[in-house]
């Protein structure tokens, strides 16, 4: 009798405990995904660039200017740059809505992504960054640390990247193991810190600070960016007119 | 709580667990970012799938493994079944190894720890720790039992 009610306490236990952790999992699994997509913070669009040099692409002076904090060997900076890139490219950059500058922002547990910035930066000298950025992420399985361990030296791969690009190898390579950008690499990544980026890709749209979007959240960003100048300029106009009128009455 | 009851629990929690890391995996959480967190390190490596799915979706069935058997080991009718106990030391035994063999490519190969693998690992281990000693009780009562008929 007495083992019976204690059997009974017991199932009631249980079936609490069980009710009370599957609504906390339930609750917790829906708020996760129910708040997904790029989480945005408010920066000072007007913070000056400092000592940084970030790399081009499109107008200097275009209506919208965009910086990106990457690193080569982030998976999500590959999806961003092979995915996301080509539509901002050809429907934002190309048509000179936006200026895009990506910054070096190599994280340290990314063994071989150093190495992928200097590749990178060297070929600038050659007037072919973009088009090692881009062969660098689109091979990122072919180099990358996380995806095989046993790639201790990424450079053989980045000499094949460089040579089917068309580059002066010898050139390039020399560049590359001197290492002769790396104080840049580390002032684009002090830029990246001293605007509190933690992770990557940051992106960052007029006062808007976010970690790796799809081409329509870019797009929105942008959109609001414009809007916001428009307004600004349409206000700027009215009060200069609006003080001639007073001073007309 | 019989200890089949805390092993129900906490492998529901586990299933919980699992799905977070799974749906992490597959995207359909959080924008895909590296920071400078180790999860990240550790859900970008090769090691973070095995046969084509991802490791955490193995988990999820392991852990709904563990709630089926140990959730029905906690009924009445079933509260004495050895082989319900044997099941359990078993598999929760698997998922030790499995748990110790992701600790130590963490550890030893990516020098990275993620904390929801670590809580997982804790979770496992827990259960093995219930399951054997929930064993050992039914084969020690089983054994002193007079009305058992000898082996």
């Amino acid at each position: 009798m007495a083992k019976k009610t204690v059997q009974k306490a017991n199932n009631k236990q249980f079936a609490g405990v069980l009710v009370a952790v599957g609504i906390i999992g339930v609750a917790a699994l829906g708020y996760v995904l129910t708040h997904r997509g790029p989480t945005v913070i408010i920066v000072d669009p007007k913070i000056p660039a400092g000592a940084a040099e970030g790399h081009l692409m499109g107008k200097a002076d275009a209506p919208v200017q965009v910086l990106e904090f990457g690193d080569f060997e982030c998976p999500g900076c590959g999806n961003f740059a092979n995915v996301t890139e080509p539509d901002v490219r050809t429907r934002l950059i190309n048509t000179g809505v936006v200026g895009f500058r990506f910054f070096d922002f190599p994280l340290t547990q990314h063994k071989n992504s150093f190495t992928a910035h200097l590749a990178a930066s060297c070929a600038e000298d050659q007037g072919k960054f973009w088009e090692m950025h881009d062969r660098i992420y689109a091979g990122q399985d072919e180099w990358s640390d996380l995806l095989d361990p046993s790639m201790t030296s990424p450079l053989p791969v980045f000499r094949r990247f460089a040579k089917e690009l068309g580059m002066d190898v010898k050139t390039w390579e020399e560049c590359v193991t001197s290492q002769k950008y790396t104080a840049r690499i580390k002032g684009n990544q002090a830029e990246g810190v001293r605007r509190n980026v933690s992770q990557t890709p940051t992106i960052i749209i007029g006062n808007k600070q976010v970690n790796g979007l799809t081409y329509d959240e870019f797009k929105k960003l942008v959109d609001e960016v414009l809007a916001e100048s428009g307004k600004a300029k349409a206000d700027s106009a009215k009060k200069p007119a609006a003080g001639k009128k007073a001073a007309t009455e | 709580m019989t200890r089949r009851m805390i092993i129900a629990v906490l492998s529901l929690a586990g299933v919980f667990l699992a799905t977070y890391l799974t749906l992490y995996k597959l995207g359909y959480l959080e924008t895909l970012a590296c920071g400078t967190g180790s999860c990240e390190v550790v859900q970008a490596s090769k090691w973070s799938k095995l046969f084509g799915q991802p490791v955490a979706l193995w988990g999820v069935c392991f852990y709904l493994a563990m709630f089926g058997m140990s959730f029905t080991g906690a009924l009445e009718r079933f509260a004495e079944s050895r082989a319900i106990g044997l099941a359990l030391v078993l598999l929760s035994g698997g998922g030790v190894l499995f748990s110790g063999w992701l600790t130590y490519v963490e550890v030893a190969r990516l020098h990275a720890i993620c904390r929801y693998c670590v809580g997982s690992a804790v979770i496992v281990v827990v259960m093995f720790a219930l399951s054997a000693a929930d064993f050992v009780t039914l084969f020690a009562a089983a054994s002193n039992d007079p009305t058992r008929p000898p082996a």
